[in-house]
């Protein structure tokens, strides 16, 4: 008995300090200025990493910015940050906790669209406004769109539609592909060979490849679009997935023989590791900050490049770029609301609004909250470094090719059909 | 053939598997955890190293010996405490393992995608029957092979190898006999945790060294070794091969259900033989 005793003794004593500290601390940070508060959600930790890293960092220095500049409707903003593990149930756990017991004002991130569209789901059932930050299916603004969910950044829709565009100008009739089987590699395909067939009627597709996603070994679809007698070919593979893909099928001589077009391969997260063996000749979108054309055409980009590097010790990626947009668009939505209530932050934004970013315009469009941004498609080169960069970039603007207001409530309609 | 090279690696990894559990009893979840630790290694190495052609070969040479020395680490730290635990316990461990390692890997070597370029002479594909082949494949196809003749002269012609297939039979009259059977589970376990290092290592210019390689191993190399039995060597190899041809070209053949294929053979061979291809029953 009397262990015990000695045992829950200074267990009490800590547990009533605990309480001390904690009384302590809630009063006084009601007092004042009170931030408005905003739970991001997102893959902390495993593979998705070296995206959500970037974000992150971007997301920091933007709300760093906002909030030495006095914050919004003289509030502080603070972003409190979840793990979810790449996974949709556990999304939206940390998306009941922020919201019932943080009692955040927003919900705000994803990298894999799964646990967008989750969080999305739990936002409208919970009416708490969600901000997808990072994660690009079409379907949580359009398909599946309500009245609780933004999306900040480009969807595949717009990014797919200015490959297909600079696609059709490549003198090639004979198409194939290869796209990892799920959801996105689907939507890429689809919406590729739909938008060049539109702007370009005599495409003919010789071959398909569906290899799981994740697959290590891909040389039966090297040695398939070898054979295939395509001209060129389009890839959604992406990541380290793709990374495997291009080191298999280079000694097969494969990009020497069919053009190779692809979704991700010029960002850094696949280019710099390639290094020698990136696929110099291939055509693809990526955010080429250190390009020439690209930082005339945005005087203010160098600028931020710096302010980036000097605060992380590392280059900008995509994803860093995003982040950054992304606080301030919410930030924007707020201030023109004048409030941090959801229902008027929502009717902010279906007024729709332009802000001018480093790296040009990017129109929030009010019809299904979707942003717009520009759009870039490169070619792969070795620079005198002997280090793979994104060259000949060309610029389109998402405005110009992205589904119009009429055509997504056309979307919205059908899959609301569909659920009946 | 590039299915053949797929099923050698597949080969180094399970067997590792295979071995560790023959011996200690232990299904070590950690597994591909050392795989990939062993590509990260190779990295690094490959990086540190001077930039001369040797370094390549001295990093795969270097790379499992650091994948086995800390197999031996974590089998004298932590598995030795719990041999007499119920197996339940020996999951959960080293189930736990795998989220340390992938936790510590990312700590050390950062999110980003890496990779590793193949040796200048193996850049390049051969022509076999008239296919371009690249010649990295052949190398692997090389070596696996090699390394299971190894296995196979170590176990049966020399006295650790006699001793380790008897602490598959009996291990508490291996201890009454007067070996240390302690010391030869380290051993075992750092052999074990070598060849699996040595997979990650030869692997890693095929493929991106990234976070998340370890569980793609993992679930492959235990098919594998389920299939082939347990404890089994050959089986192990016979299976790894037969995986490896089912997962390149059971793509080409029936598309639509190669994925499920290869858990079907193994729902069949577990309904047909419970213990494996070559695996034993339990008493």
């Amino acid at each position: 008995m009397r262990t015990r005793v000695k045992c829950a003794t200074p267990a009490l004593a800590v547990l009533s300090m605990l309480l001390v500290l904690i009384t302590a601390v809630g009063p006084a940070a009601a007092q004042g200025r009170s931030p408005i508060r905003i739970g991001e959600i997102n893959s902390y930790s495993g593979l998705a990493t070296v995206y959500t890293f970037p974000y992150k960092e971007g997301l920091l220095m933007a709300a760093k910015e906002i909030n030495d500049a006095g914050g919004v409707l003289g509030r502080p903003i603070e972003f409190i940050f979840r793990d979810d593990k790449l996974k949709p149930d556990e999304a939206v756990k940390a998306a009941r906790e922020l919201v019932g017991q943080e009692k955040v004002d927003f919900l705000a991130g994803c990298i894999s669209s799964g646990v967008g569209l989750a969080i999305s789901a739990y936002a409208k059932e919970a009416k708490t406004l969600y901000f997808a930050t990072h994660c690009q299916t079409s379907r949580l603004t359009w398909d599946d769109g309500h009245r609780y969910i933004a999306h900040t950044t480009n969807n595949v829709n717009q990014y797919v539609r200015a490959l297909a565009k600079k696609a059709a100008t490549l003198p090639y009739k004979k198409w194939a592909h290869i796209s990892p089987d799920y959801e996105y590699g689907h939507n890429v395909w689809d919406e590729f060979i739909a938008y060049l067939k539109h702007l370009k009627p005599d495409i003919q597709v010789m071959q398909e490849n569906w290899p799981k996603l994740g697959e290590t070994d891909h040389s039966s679809y090297v040695t398939a679009l070898l054979q295939s007698g395509a001209d060129a070919f389009i890839s959604s593979v992406w990541g380290a997935q793709e990374i495997a893909f291009v080191k298999q099928a280079r000694p097969f001589g494969l990009f020497e023989k069919v053009h190779y077009i692809s979704a991700s391969v010029g960002n850094p997260d696949e280019l710099e590791p390639l290094g020698k063996e990136a696929p110099v000749g291939a055509v693809t979108p990526g955010f080429a900050w250190y390009d020439d054309g690209m930082q005339k055409r945005h005087p203010k980009l160098a600028d931020w490049v710096k302010k980036y590097t000097d605060r992380t010790k590392k280059d900008p990626t995509l994803g860093a770029s995003w982040g950054y947009a992304s606080a301030y668009i919410i930030t924007e939505a707020i201030k023109r609301a004048k409030s941090a209530e959801t229902d008027k932050v929502i009717a902010a934004l279906s007024e729709g609004y332009e802000m001018e970013f480093p790296w040009g315009k990017v129109i929030m469009r009010g019809c299904d909250m979707q942003a717009i941004p520009p759009q870039w498609v490169g070619v792969v080169k070795m620079n005198a470094q002997g280090k793979p960069v994104l060259a000949d970039i060309e610029e389109t603007h998402g405005k110009d090719v992205i589904r119009s207001c009429d055509e997504v409530a056309k979307l919205r309609a059908a899959a609301a059909d569909k659920k009946k | 053939m590039s299915g053949l090279s797929v099923g050698m690696l597949l080969f180094l990894v399970s067997v590792g598997m295979s071995l560790i559990f023959g011996v200690t009893r232990i299904v070590n979840l950690a597994h591909g955890s050392f795989y990939m630790v062993g590509a990260y290694l190779m990295v690094t190495l490959v990086e540190v190293l001077p930039d001369r052609p040797w370094a390549f070969w001295l990093a795969l040479l270097l790379a499992p010996l650091g994948v086995a020395a800390l197999g031996g680490v974590i089998e004298i730290g932590l598995l030795r405490l719990i041999y007499r635990r119920d197996p339940l316990m020996q999951l959960i461990l080293t189930f736990g393992l795998i989220l340390v390692i992938g936790t510590l890997v990312l700590l050390a070597w950062g999110p980003d995608n890496k990779s590793v370029s193949r040796p200048e002479a193996l850049a390049g594909s051969v022509r076999v029957f008239g296919q371009p082949f690249p010649s990295y494949y052949l190398l692997v196809l090389g070596l696996a092979p090699l390394v299971a003749v190894a296995l196979w002269l170590v176990f049966y012609r020399t006295r650790f190898g006699m001793l380790i297939r008897a602490a598959t039979v009996d291990r508490e009259m291996l201890g009454a006999l007067g070996v240390n059977v302690s010391a030869l589970y380290t051993q075992v376990f750092m052999f074990g945790s070598w060849l699996a290092g040595f997979g990650g290592a030869l692997a890693a210019p095929t493929v991106a060294v990234a976070l998340g390689m370890d569980s793609d191993v993992l679930t492959t190399a235990f098919v594998v070794v389920v299939i082939g039995g347990l404890g089994s060597f050959a089986g192990s190899f016979i299976s790894a091969l037969l995986v490896g041809l089912l997962q390149s070209f059971g793509i080409l053949i029936f598309p639509a259900i190669s994925i499920v294929l290869l858990f079907a053979i193994m729902a069949v061979v577990l309904i047909v033989r419970p213990w494996g291809l070559l695996g034993r029953p339990e008493e």
